[in-house]
C-alpha cells in the first residue's frame, strides 16, 4: 500500500460533493469535494506500490481538461488507468450536476 | 419507478438500499462523507473505504418508516469490522429506541458478507454479539426482514445473525451457511468438502435448497420488482414464530440427521463409509489432552456441591444448578464427548446438537423462574475449540442451532437473568458467539495458552491470502487480531482476569475465589440491567473501542436529523 498526494492548478468550482466506486478488485473509490485551497488536490491510497508516475499522468491530464478546484480522495484497489479516468469523469459529472 | 426484470443482485449495496426504498425517500446515514475509514486496515497496509462497506439508509418502504442496512460484498467480502459493525449495531439501537417509544420502524437487512472481517477479528465478534442482542429485542416489536441477494452470500457469524431474523428472502444465487466451503476444506479435509465443486456447494447452501428445507423463507427471482414484492409480503405478514425459538421441533430434526440416519453426501455409499472410518480412527480416551478438558474440570469444580444432577441430555453439554451465596445459578459448559453421534463435535465443538441443547437448558431456567422475583444466574463456562466443521453440520443448519443458543442467552438476559461468562480455555469464533459472547459480565483466566479469535490461524491465513508470519506481525499493531487473552482483554469486554497456580487443576481456594468473582459479577450485571452495554464502559473501552463509541454517537445524531 502507498499513499500519494498531488496538487494541480484549478480555475473553476464545482457545485457539490460526489462519490463513486467501491474499493474492490480492479476498482476504486473516488470522493470529490470542493477544495478549500482553490487548487486541485488529490490524495491517493493505492494497494499497488510504485505507480506514482502513472497516477501523476492520469490526474494531470484530467485536471488539464477539467481544471476544477476539488479535493479528491482516492482509495484504489488495483484499478487500471482507464478505470481511474472513467471514475473521475463520473465523479465530476455528479459534482457538476445542477439540482 | 421499478424496471421489470432489472437485476437486483448486480447493484452495489448503496444502490440496493436506495432501490428498495420509496423513490425520493432515502437518506443515507454516516455515508462516505463522514470519512469513517478503518484505521485497523490502514495499519495492515490494506486500502480502506469511506463507508467501511456498511450502508445505512433511512426512508420509507411502501409508506412505512424503514431503515435498510446493506453490506457491500465487493469491499473486503462484506466483512464486519469495528466501524461497519458499529454502524450496524448503532442503527439497530435507534430502530429499537424508536419502536420502544411507540414509533414503528421496520429494519430490512441486505446481507452480503463473509462474516467477521478477519483483519479486525475480535472487533467483528464483539459487534456481531451486540447486533444479535439488539435483533432479539427488536423482533418483539416489528418483523426483521433479511435479504440474501447473492455474490458473496451470508457466512460466519452473520449466518447466525441471519437466523435471528423474522424472514429470510434469498435468490438462487444467494448462499447461507456458517463455515464456507474453503474453511471446511481447510479444517476438515477435502473429503469432507471439495470447495472447488461449485455445483455441490450451491446444491447444499444455495437459496433454492435453503428455502426448500425451511432454513430460509422465500425464494425470489433476481429482479427488482420481485425482491420488492417479497419484502412487502413479509412486512405485511407481521411477526412470525421465530425459528430460533422452536427448540423441540429442531432437536427432533437434528436427532434424525445424525450419521446413520443422515442424508448421504452425494448419494454414493462410499462416502458414508469413509465417514464411519473416520469416526473410528479416534478411539475414545485418546482425547485426554484435547480441548474441552479444562472446561470439564472447572465445571466439575464449580458444581461439586450442586443441587441437581447433570441436566444435559447429551454428553457434550454439561449443566447443573448450584447455590452461590443465596443465589441459585445454572452452570453450563460444552465439552468433548468421544461418544457423540456427530463425529465433528467430538472435541468439544459447538455443533447442531449443542446449540439447541444449550437453548433448551437456558429456556427451561427462564420458564421455571418466570413467576419468581429472583432470576437464576446463568454461568457459561467457556472452553470451546470452535464450531463444528462438517458437511452434515452445514447441511442441517448449524448456524440456526448456534443462533438458538444466542437467542436463548439474550432472551434470558432481557427477562432479568444475569449471564456470567467464565473463560477458562479457548473461546473461538461461532462457538464463542453461541456460548459466551452474550454474557453481561466476563471473567477470564489469565493464561497464555488461551486463544480468543474468529478463525484458526491456518484458515485465516488462507482466507486473507497472507502468511502466518504476516498475520503475527499485523497482530502487534492491532490488538483485535491477536489470539491471546491479554489482547482480547484490551477490547473492554472482560471485567476480570484471574491468575491461579495451575489452571488445569484448580485448588479449593481457586474455586472459592472464582465463585466470589462470579457472585460479584452477578451483582454488577444486575446493576447494569444485565445488558451488553458494559463493554463500552470498562476502563479499556475508551482507548480500544473509541470508534465503536464514536460511531454510536454520530449515528444517534444523524438519525434525528431531518
Amino acid at each position: 500500500m502507498e499513499c500519494l498526494t498531488f496538487t494541480y492548478p484549478a480555475e473553476k468550482e464545482v457545485s457539490k460533493s460526489s462519490h463513486v466506486g467501491v474499493v474492490g478488485s480492479g476498482n476504486l473509490e473516488v470522493l470529490m469535494e470542493p477544495s478549500v485551497s482553490g487548487q486541485a488536490e488529490a490524495e491517493v491510497t493505492t494497494s499497488l506500490d510504485g505507480n506514482r508516475e502513472i497516477w501523476n499522468c492520469v490526474l494531470e491530464r484530467f485536471f488539464q481538461e477539467n481544471p476544477v478546484a476539488v479535493h479528491l480522495e482516492i482509495n484504489d484497489f488495483g484499478a487500471t488507468p482507464g478505470v481511474v479516468r472513467l471514475r473521475l469523469l463520473q465523479a465530476l459529472e455528479l459534482a457538476e450536476e445542477v439540482e | 419507478m421499478v424496471r421489470i426484470h432489472a437485476s437486483f443482485t448486480e447493484l452495489s449495496a448503496r444502490e440496493r438500499a436506495e432501490n428498495l426504498l420509496d423513490t425520493g425517500s432515502a437518506r443515507e446515514l454516516l455515508g462516505p462523507f463522514s470519512h469513517l475509514k478503518s484505521p485497523h486496515l490502514l495499519k495492515q497496509g490494506i486500502v480502506p473505504q469511506n463507508d467501511d462497506g456498511m450502508i445505512v439508509m433511512k426512508g420509507r418502504f411502501e409508506g412505512r418508516d424503514t431503515v435498510v442496512i446493506a453490506m457491500e460484498g465487493k469491499f473486503q467480502g462484506g466483512g464486519i469490522g469495528e466501524i461497519s459493525g458499529a454502524k450496524f449495531a448503532a442503527a439497530l439501537q435507534e430502530v429499537l429506541n424508536d419502536n420502544q417509544a411507540g414509533h414503528p420502524v421496520f429494519p430490512v437487512i441486505i446481507m452480503d458478507t463473509g462474516g467477521v472481517r478477519l483483519q479486525e477479528a475480535n472487533y467483528g465478534l464483539l459487534a456481531i454479539a451486540e447486533i444479535q442482542d439488539l435483533l432479539v429485542s427488536i423482533r418483539e416489536y416489528v418483523p426483521v426482514i433479511g435479504l440474501i441477494p447473492g455474490k458473496v452470500g451470508c457466512f460466519g457469524g452473520m449466518s447466525m445473525t441471519c437466523s435471528l431474523f423474522s424472514y429470510i428472502i434469498m435468490t438462487k444465487e444467494g448462499r447461507l451457511t456458517l463455515n464456507g466451503p474453503e474453511v471446511i476444506e481447510q479444517e476438515a479435509g477435502i473429503e469432507e468438502w471439495d470447495s472447488s465443486d461449485k455445483a455441490f456447494t450451491y446444491r447444499t447452501i444455495g437459496g433454492e435448497h435453503r428455502v426448500a428445507q425451511g432454513l430460509a423463507d422465500v425464494l425470489t427471482e433476481d429482479s427488482r420488482e420481485a425482491v420488492h414484492q417479497a419484502v412487502k409480503n413479509c412486512m405485511e405478514k407481521g411477526i412470525p414464530v421465530h425459528r430460533s425459538t422452536m427448540v423441540e421441533e429442531y432437536r427432533a430434526k437434528i436427532d434424525k440427521a445424525a450419521p446413520g440416519n443422515a442424508v448421504s453426501k452425494k448419494a454414493v455409499p462410499a462416502n458414508a463409509a469413509s465417514e464411519n472410518t473416520r469416526s473410528e480412527n479416534v478411539a475414545p480416551g485418546s482425547e485426554k489432552n484435547s480441548a474441552g478438558l479444562r472446561g470439564r474440570v472447572w465445571f466439575e469444580a464449580l458444581t461439586e456441591d450442586a443441587i441437581t444432577g447433570n441436566l444435559g441430555s447429551i454428553g457434550s453439554v454439561l449443566c447443573r444448578d448450584i447455590i452461590l451465596g443465596n443465589r441459585t445459578c445454572r452452570v453450563l459448559a460444552v465439552t468433548a464427548d468421544p461418544h457423540t453421534i456427530f463425529p465433528r463435535t467430538r472435541k468439544g465443538e459447538v455443533g447442531l446438537q449443542q446449540g439447541w441443547e444449550l437453548a433448551r437448558l437456558i429456556r427451561q431456567a427462564v420458564e421455571e423462574d418466570n413467576d419468581s422475583p429472583e432470576k437464576r444466574a446463568l454461568i457459561a463456562v467457556v472452553d470451546v475449540p470452535s464450531q463444528a466443521y462438517g458437511y452434515l453440520e452445514e447441511y442441517h443448519g448449524i448456524f440456526l442451532s448456534c443462533a438458538a443458543s444466542v437467542n436463548a442467552y439474550a432472551m434470558a438476559r432481557h427477562a432479568g437473568h444475569p449471564v456470567i461468562t467464565v473463560i477458562v480455555g479457548n473461546a473461538i469464533s461461532g462457538a464463542f458467539l453461541a456460548h459466551g459472547l452474550q454474557g453481561s459480565h466476563m471473567i477470564a483466566l489469565d493464561d497464555e495458552t488461551i486463544t480468543v479469535h474468529a478463525m484458526s490461524k491456518k484458515s485465516a491465513a488462507r482466507i486473507t491470502k497472507r502468511s502466518i508470519e504476516d498475520m503475527d506481525k499485523a497482530a502487534d499493531s492491532v490488538a483485535a487480531i491477536a489470539y491471546d487473552i491479554h489482547s482480547f482483554n484490551c477490547l473492554g469486554a472482560v471485567n476480570t482476569l484471574l491468575k491461579f497456580p495451575d489452571h488445569d487443576h484448580p485448588s479449593e481456594d481457586d474455586v472459592r475465589v472464582m465463585k466470589e468473582k462470579i457472585a460479584e459479577g452477578i451483582r454488577e450485571s444486575e446493576a447494569n440491567g444485565n445488558t451488553l452495554d458494559y463493554r463500552l464502559k470498562t476502563p479499556n473501552a475508551p482507548k480500544y473501542r473509541a470508534l465503536s463509541i464514536q460511531v454510536r454517537r454520530q449515528m444517534a445524531e444523524a438519525w434525528r436529523e431531518k
